[in-house]
């Protein structure tokens, strides 16, 4: 009877929630607006390219004097540059509008200033003037070099190839931070698509005055339970929905929207942190569901639930102001401190997961941690929900509600 | 609740039931039994316990002590598949549609679904709002959500059927219609307990009653004993000519060729008449009549002040 009871209650609220017009509409804004951006990138980067085609065939006039002594005039003349000889009236020229610009090289230009004056052809195509200026000197530097390969040593074009070991492994390196990081992703989308929901599931029985009813019909634990279960597959069904533009971007669209060739082959899937980053997930999941839904059985309306809601959305954003030191400094107290405090946990140890500082001890403390309190709010939640929910319209004192035992 | 009971068995049992809600003492020293079979009349005025009763009863609420049993045991969700509740406080999920919302009440009572669609259909048929199935409950009338909200309550046939003022926002002709109701589930051998302010409802469906006062059982048994132990019989005469007093009976109306006699205790309505009849009084009727449920209700309750609540 339980388990017909939590399939129906799975099935009702889903089915409920998928029929609603509000529920589309939600969902599927955020895919139209990626979708609206794709095009116009797309439309932008078209755009970008005939203009850069048309900057790159435009010949820019200009005028220069050179005190550095490294700028020849057959460089110059190849960037459409004629070598000036009274500053001034080069200057009169620019205002003229019969050269576009006019550039003052000088003496050491890696220390001093190129004083550029040019025709104002608005603040991005301004920009072109400071650019070729720059070029020039590049090129000048460069055949004063004579070896390309010299001098891309020393404009610092150089790649390097790490390989790094963890208790003489060779360890994946940012490959393997990827992988697990992507628990820490899916905690903070679940979290912020459902916690409203969880939040208010349970202040609608009390807003419809139908506690009574389901209370002497079905056990609060089986609605509890099935109405995070139903709440948990929207989610992933909308995540799913958020992620198909994407998707579709990324496989039809890839060169036009001008993303990256992902080669997903050298992410490292180490068996640890991705088990760890898992059982993080669930167990920060089971905390904040169990803490929303207690939540919404201890206050009468989503308004009055609202101010300790957001006090929690609040503490799962906590951590990023430290995400500096968690990186660089995980046995600093305040990282310790976010690591065993139970809201934050979930994202603190996610992230130390991820980036390989957190030890097999501490896993296994926050796992515990998280699991355990959760598994108490929830066992709190339905205590509420039985007898705090029947109070419709007032806030419900929680020392009253504790003080409810089992019959003898 | 298992298979049905025999006629007369107590089916719900409470003894020694106690509720505190702080330091304010709602109920106490309670006990009652409803028979399996019977309808139970559970009477009181508003703020008496009986919706509190009601809760414990059904594990709403944690009595402070006593015992509150069903079937011979503390009730549980589980046990609400032979269970039909009519709270007080009406409410029903309103975004849905009639239907989703009959259904759904129908499968958590363990209903097919096929069955839960059927019978909802056909109950939606008889209250004359099947055409309403697919509507969504808050686009309902009072009285129509009232009318979902019974058929959602007995629509798993229920054993026990617990109905807290039933009739409350009913107009008389859906009244009479609920009554129906009511009797069907009554033939169809379930036991009712009924909180309800409507005497007549009372007189025509109850067998025994309950008044509930101050927290406390202020009569219980059959109608017949609360009437003879309240308010006796009354006799209702047409005369002419002046009545006289006598130790015989209470005058408790008089008017021009009409009056209402209170016999003594212990005096025969026999011994009335004839005294009547030797004092030169023209007797043109004579009739007894027990004391109305609504004129004891009056008289037990009639001194309250206004309710605290229930």
């Amino acid at each position: 009877m339980a388990r017909h009871n939590l399939n129906t209650v799975i099935g009702f609220e889903f089915f409920r929630t998928v029929k609603k017009r509000r529920f589309w509409i939600a969902t599927l804004a955020i895919p139209v607006a990626l979708a609206l951006v794709f095009a116009l990138i797309v439309i932008s980067n078209e755009s970008t390219s005939t203009t850069a085609e048309a900057q790159k065939n435009a010949r820019l006039s200009f005028a220069y004097t050179d005190d550095s002594g490294l700028i020849t005039e057959t460089l110059a003349a190849t960037f459409g540059g004629t070598k000036a000889t009274d500053g001034v009236q080069a200057i009169a020229d620019v205002k003229a509008g019969t050269v576009d610009a006019y550039f003052v090289f000088p003496a050491d230009p890696a220390t001093q200033p190129v004083r550029v004056y040019g025709v104002d052809k608005g603040i991005f195509l301004n920009g072109t003037y400071d650019a070729v200026a720059k070029q020039i000197l590049v090129v000048a530097a460069q055949q004063k070099i004579g070896s390309p390969r010299l001098t891309a040593l020393a404009q610092g074009d150089v790649r390097t190839k790490s390989q790094t070991y963890k208790n003489g492994q060779v360890s994946g390196g940012l490959n393997a931070v990827i992988p697990p990081m992507l628990f820490l992703l899916i905690f903070y989308v679940s979290i912020i698509l459902l916690a409203s929901q969880m939040l208010g599931s349970t202040l609608e029985e009390k807003e419809n005055r139908v506690t009574e009813m389901i209370l002497t019909t079905l056990n609060p634990t089986t609605l509890i339970v099935g109405k995070v279960m139903s709440l948990f597959i929207v989610g992933l069904m909308q995540m799913l929905i958020f992620a198909l533009p994407v998707v579709i971007g990324y496989l039809f669209f890839r060169s036009n929207l001008n993303l990256p060739d992902l080669d997903l082959s050298h992410l490292a899937l180490e068996p640890a942190p991705m088990i760890v980053g898992a059982l993080l997930l669930l167990g920060g999941f089971t905390l904040f569901t169990g803490t929303l839904v207690a939540i919404g059985a201890v206050m009468p309306t989503a308004k009055e639930a609202g101010t300790y809601f957001g006090t929690l959305m609040a503490l799962i954003w906590v951590p990023f102001y430290i995400v500096s030191l968690i990186v660089s400094d995980p046995h600093a107290l305040i990282v310790q401190i976010f690591t065993y405090f139970p809201f934050s946990a979930p994202v603190t140890a996610m992230l130390r997961n991820g980036f390989g500082s957190l030890t097999l001890l501490e896993s296994v403390v926050v796992i515990a941690e998280l699991f355990i309190l959760g598994f108490i709010a929830l066992r709190l939640a339905v205590h509420l929900f039985r007898y705090g929910s029947i109070e419709y319209s007032k806030k419900l004192s929680i020392r009253y509600a504790l003080r409810r035992r089992n019959h003898a | 609740m298992g298979a049905r009971h025999m006629v007369g068995e107590p089916l719900v049992h409470i003894s020694d039931f106690r509720m505190d809600f702080g330091s304010q003492v709602v109920i106490r020293d309670l006990s009652f039994d409803v028979h399996a079979g019977e309808t139970f009349g559970f009477l009181g005025s508003n703020g008496s316990g009986k919706t509190t009763t009601l809760r414990a009863l059904l594990g709403i609420y944690q009595p402070t002590a006593g015992t509150l049993h069903v079937d011979g045991k503390v009730f549980e969700p589980r046990d609400g598949a032979r269970l039909g509740y009519l709270p007080e406080e009406r409410g029903l999920y309103k975004k849905e549609s009639v239907l989703d919302v009959m259904v759904y009440f129908g499968r958590l009572k363990g209903l097919s679904r096929q069955k839960a669609v059927d019978w909802s259909h056909a109950y939606l048929d008889r209250v004359s709002l099947a055409d309403k199935a697919t509507t969504r409950v808050d686009k309902l009338s009072g009285g129509q959500q009232q009318k979902i909200q019974l058929g959602v309550t007995i629509m798993n046939d229920p054993e026990l059927l617990i109905l807290d003022e039933p009739t409350q926002g009913f107009d008389p002709v859906n009244r009479l219609l609920l009554m129906d109701i009511i009797e069907d589930q009554k033939r169809a051998g379930a036991t009712v307990i009924m909180v309800t302010h409507q005497m007549e409802e009372v007189e025509r469906l109850c067998d025994r009653v309950l008044l509930l006062k101050d927290g406390t059982a202020e009569a219980y048994g059959t109608i017949e004993d609360v009437q003879d132990r309240y308010g006796g019989s009354i006799i209702r005469l047409q005369h002419s000519g002046p009545l006289p007093a006598s130790d015989l009976y209470d005058i408790t109306l008089a008017e021009r060729s009409y009056a209402e006699l209170a016999p003594r205790p212990g005096t025969d309505e026999t011994d009335i008449l004839r005294e009547l009849v030797v004092r030169g009084v023209a007797v043109r009727s004579f009739t007894t009549t027990k004391t109305s449920l609504e004129e004891i209700f009056i008289r037990v309750y009639g001194d309250r002040n206004e309710p605290v609540g229930d």
